[in-house]
């Protein structure tokens, strides 16, 4: 969208209270972020910050900065600070300050005055009413700040005069009780008007009007947008630095120190003693205890191979009955089937298995897939079961990216005579490739990390013994009566990194004395599986940027 | 639109134009590519039949299968190809329509057991919703779903309370206001957000906020709506921001540099044409949310208390007993006979609800992009 700037002529005479605004946006920001520190227990209450108490210092900046948004509002309106504001701060605004003032009234009403419900009603009325009119009847410099300002001024009063101290709490009177205590009342409270004040300072500073509306809107969007990079961010910095220890315990880097790893292949001929092939084995130059081993009394350092594998294998025989089911069906949608009533219902479908939850999914792999491989849960029922859950979002992005490919390719490759067949093959899969290899390796990252499905369907103990990681390449039989091919190891339970997390939580702490400390193995268990999706969701956007740059130079 | 005498007269006229077809089809393709479709139609419908069926010999008509699109793929591969992508359309649909049959007939059983009588008439399955008592152990045993739907609408609104109005905001940041390089770093956060499995942030959820909340809310035990509510709108965050974003960005750029052309700030265009203009789409993104949210099992489970009952009172968030969703992660494992029934119960009201809001969504979105003048 077009940036707009304003020229030295025009800003020239307003920079001055260009800043006091500013100043105020400041001063709301320190005051949130103190706010935020004492709600998670950064700070306390009863700390002292430059020998004062923090909650007094909170109820002072609020007066301070309650006061600076009042004083510019009503300065404005008497025409000292220059500025363009309309007649009325609008209906939204009147809205949010009634509710705000209506809220307020009514608590100090019932709560400090002790009134019934008819007296505190007509005191919330009473101040919702003023607010309303105030934000909606008056010009938009006082009405805009005026109800801000004040409740900012009232909440630091409360803090300064007391009326909250560190103490205080406010118990609902509920049959199962709670209350709202001090700690998360004053960091709340001045959270909330912080952000009231600091929207009322920024459409002060962009001078009220279109402007300022503007600078206030966009001031409250850019915080969303920067809190929600904070959350995710604390998650996954929070998830690592508890499970970084538990994951790295017994780590050791050296020649020969990991454990080794056998590959071999040997082609056994009817009618010859001889086998040919090979065999290589090498130490891993690495040893990290918590992925390369088991649960075993006699390890030193326990750990989640078998989840890992169970995963591995999971996120495979998923892959290997979607991709191809979806990408086909993608292909029929797009190149051969009329758009009509079938097209119709198979997106009315596809959409419905992409929104169905994944709870569901288990509940019919476990009615449907549990009983038909032998009644036991079982690796292979897990594996069709994220599979269904995989199948809708291979063949929405396949689509997509199908779609994406411009008419004038398949035009062109008719033109030559070929067969609308040897066009999908060599034009329009070719070209659509790196959207589906994206969607699909976002949608495996999805599924890896999906432990509801495998609740009722595949399930695996707590702790998996080392010995029981699941060997399916291995397990493979072939016979020559129905069903042909037989692997034992696809029709047990195996464990996987998601299903073992939820296990241990369910199972509580300390549940198992030779896992040593649980706190740690659980956490660690925790990073592990975030490394293996985030991982497949960091490699599914790099190659979609990649992809889209190449297109785009 | 047509009356329904008029589409009732079409379908005959349809009819014989599909048969002709398919006659003029038979005629011009080679014969032998035909028996093998015919042979691939065939066994595979045989492999469907003995998988449901719970037969042994399913593995026969499936090689046969496999050995005559082997052979297809070979001689007639643009033919083998039609048919094979055909086939795998209709597993899409075929899928939904097994999940429905099977998690419906499981739980007939339970639907039937919990009847009552109204006026006279016995109507099965309504004791579910009319008494809040569920009692699995003692008699009179009783399963009700009251509990487990307010659970459910509770962590709903909750969660629909984060996700809307931040999701919305993050979408308009992200489709119109974000510079280049921001958006660049703030749309992959948002969907490695997503990417987060659910069991993680209910672990998080259930070490971390779970005993903070007891604590600042002076609550007994631990397990509150209202906290499950702000976790699972988290997780509901990102479908309603991509959704979102893609609705706003359907607004033809020329509606937007129309108003931008007569003067009007970033914001005013935002707020007067290109969020009205997609308000359908938006609407859409935040419903798709409110399914995610009803669907969120993992972190429910873990953060929950796993008592069935209402909270007193009702509007008790602070207290969370147990949601649909949790209720069969929870139960599954004891649960034989009636009470895995009922667990299916509770998996029919979501797959109906949520089905419902997606084909609603699809809906609303169908029509916005008729009203754009777009494709489709």
């Amino acid at each position: 969208m077009a940036t707009d700037s304003r020229t030295a002529l025009v800003a020239g005479d307003t920079s001055g209270t260009d800043a006091v605004a500013a100043v105020a946006v400041g001063v709301a920001a320190v005051v949130f972020a103190t706010a935020a520190a004492a709600m998670f227990g950064i700070v306390s209450l009863t700390d002292t910050i430059l020998g004062v108490d923090v909650l007094l210092a909170l109820g002072g900046l609020l007066v301070v900065l309650g006061v600076a948004v009042v004083s510019f509002g009503v300065g404005s309106r008497l025409g000292y600070v220059e500025t363009q504001p309309r007649s009325s701060a609008g209906l939204v605004a009147g809205l949010a300050f009634t509710a705000i003032w209506f809220v307020t009234g009514g608590l100090v009403a019932s709560q400090t005055l002790g009134l019934g419900t008819a007296g505190w009603l007509a005191v919330a009325l009473g101040f919702g009413a003023v607010a309303f009119g105030i934000s909606t009847f008056t010009r938009e410099d006082v009405g805009s700040t005026i109800p801000a300002g004040a409740i900012t001024v009232f909440a630091g009063l409360v803090f300064l005069l007391g009326v909250i101290d560190a103490s205080w709490a406010w118990n609902l009177q509920w049959e199962q009780k709670a209350s709202f205590t001090a700690e998360v009342a004053i960091p709340g409270l001045t959270l909330f008007c912080a952000l009231v004040s600091g929207w009322a300072s920024a459409k002060a500073y962009g001078g009220f009007g279109a402007r300022g509306r503007h600078a206030g809107a966009y001031l409250l969007i850019y915080m969303n947008a920067l809190a929600i990079i904070a959350v995710l961010f604390g998650l996954v910095a929070f998830t690592a630095v508890k499970g970084f220890p538990g994951l790295t315990r017994g780590f050791e880097v050296g020649l020969g120190v990991g454990p080794t790893t056998t590959l071999e292949y040997f082609l056994h001929l009817p009618f010859l003693d001889v086998a040919p092939g090979f065999s290589f084995s090498f130490d891993w130059p690495f040893y990290l205890p918590f992925a390369m081993n088991g649960v075993g009394l006699l390890n030193d350092f326990n750990g989640v191979l078998p989840a890992i594998v169970g995963t591995i294998w999971l996120v495979v025989g998923a892959s290997l009955f979607a991709i191809p089911l979806g990408v086909g069906a993608a292909v029929f949608l797009t190149e051969y089937a009329e758009r009509g009533r079938f097209t119709q219902v198979v997106e009315i479908a596809t959409n419905g298995l992409w929104s169905t939850p994944s709870i569901v999914f288990g509940l019919f792999g476990f009615a449907f897939l549990v009983p038909r491989f032998g009644g036991n849960k079982s690796l292979l029922a897990g594996m069709l079961t994220l599979g269904f859950m995989l199948l809708p979002l291979v063949l929405i992005t396949s689509r997509e990216a199908m779609l994406a490919v411009p008419d004038e390719y398949r035009d062109a490759s008719a033109a030559l005579g070929v067969s609308q067949w040897q066009t999908i093959k060599s034009v329009v899969v070719p070209a659509s490739i790196p959207g589906i290899v994206t969607g699909v390796i976002l949608g495996v990252g999805r599924i890896a990390g999906e432990t509801a499905p495998l609740l009722l369907t595949m399930a695996g103990g707590t702790f998996v013994p080392g010995g029981q990681t699941v060997d399916v390449i291995g397990g493979f039989a072939f016979q020559a009566s129905p069903p042909f091919v037989t692997n034992p190891e696809l029709l047990q339970a195996t464990s996987a990194l998601p299903y073992q997390l939820w296990a241990l939580i369910a199972a509580g702490v300390g549940q198992s004395s030779n896992i040593g400390d649980a706190e740690a193995f659980k956490w660690a268990t925790a990073l592990i599986l975030l490394i293996v999706v985030l991982g497949f969701y960091a490699i599914g956007i790099a190659m979609r940027q990649y992809f889209r740059r190449k297109i785009q130079s | 639109m047509s009356s329904l005498q008029d589409r009732v007269a079409a379908v005959p006229g349809a009819f014989s134009r599909a048969l002709r077809r398919s006659r003029e089809f038979v005629a011009e393709t080679d014969p032998v590519a035909l028996a093998v479709v015919g042979i691939m139609t065939v066994s595979l419908l045989g492999a469907l039949v003995g998988f449901l069926l719970v037969s042994a010999l399913t593995a026969v008509p499936f090689v046969v299968f496999l050995a005559s699109a082997a052979y297809g793929w070979v001689f007639h591969q643009g033919l083998t190809a039609r048919a094979l992508t055909f086939a795998m359309t209709v597993s899409t649909i075929l899928i939904l329509l097994l999940i429905i049959v099977f998690i419906f007939a499981e739980s007939v059983p339970m639907i039937r057991y919990e009847s009552a009588t109204v006026f006279g008439v016995s109507v099965p399955g309504l004791r579910m919703f009319i008494q809040p008592n569920w009692d699995a152990v003692s008699p009179p045993i009783r399963y009700s779903m009251v509990p487990m739907i307010h659970g459910t609408v509770m962590v709903t609104i909750i969660a629909t309370m984060v996700a809307g109005p931040l999701g919305v905001a993050a979408a308009l940041f992200l489709s119109e206001i974000a510079p280049p390089a921001v958006r660049e770093t703030v749309k992959p956060g948002v969907e490695i957000l997503a990417g987060i499995p659910s069991i993680v942030y209910g672990f998080i959820g259930f070490t971390l906020l779970g005993p903070w909340a007891s604590d600042k809310f002076d609550i007994l035990g631990q397990g509150t709506y209202l906290f499950v509510g702000i976790v699972v709108g988290m997780m509901a965050l990102p479908t309603v921001v991509s959704v979102a974003e893609d609705a706003l960005a359907a607004v033809p750029e020329s509606m937007k540099s129309g108003s931008l052309a007569i003067g009007t700030t970033d914001w005013q265009t935002m707020t007067s044409i290109t969020l009205p203009a997609a308000i359908s789409g938006v609407s859409a993104a935040v419903l798709l949310g409110v399914g995610r949210a009803i669907g969120e099992t993992m972190a429910a489970t873990v953060m929950l208390r796993g008592v069935p009952r209402l909270t007193e009172p009702i509007y008790n968030v602070f207290y969370g007993q147990e949601t649909l969703t949790s209720l069969i992660a929870r139960n599954y494992g004891e649960a034989d006979g009636l009470q895995m029934d009922a667990l299916f119960v509770a998996g029919v009201i979501l797959f109906v609800t949520v089905l419902a809001i997606s084909i609603v969504s699809q809906y609303i979105e169908w029509r916005m992009r008729r009203k754009l003048g777009g494709e489709a």
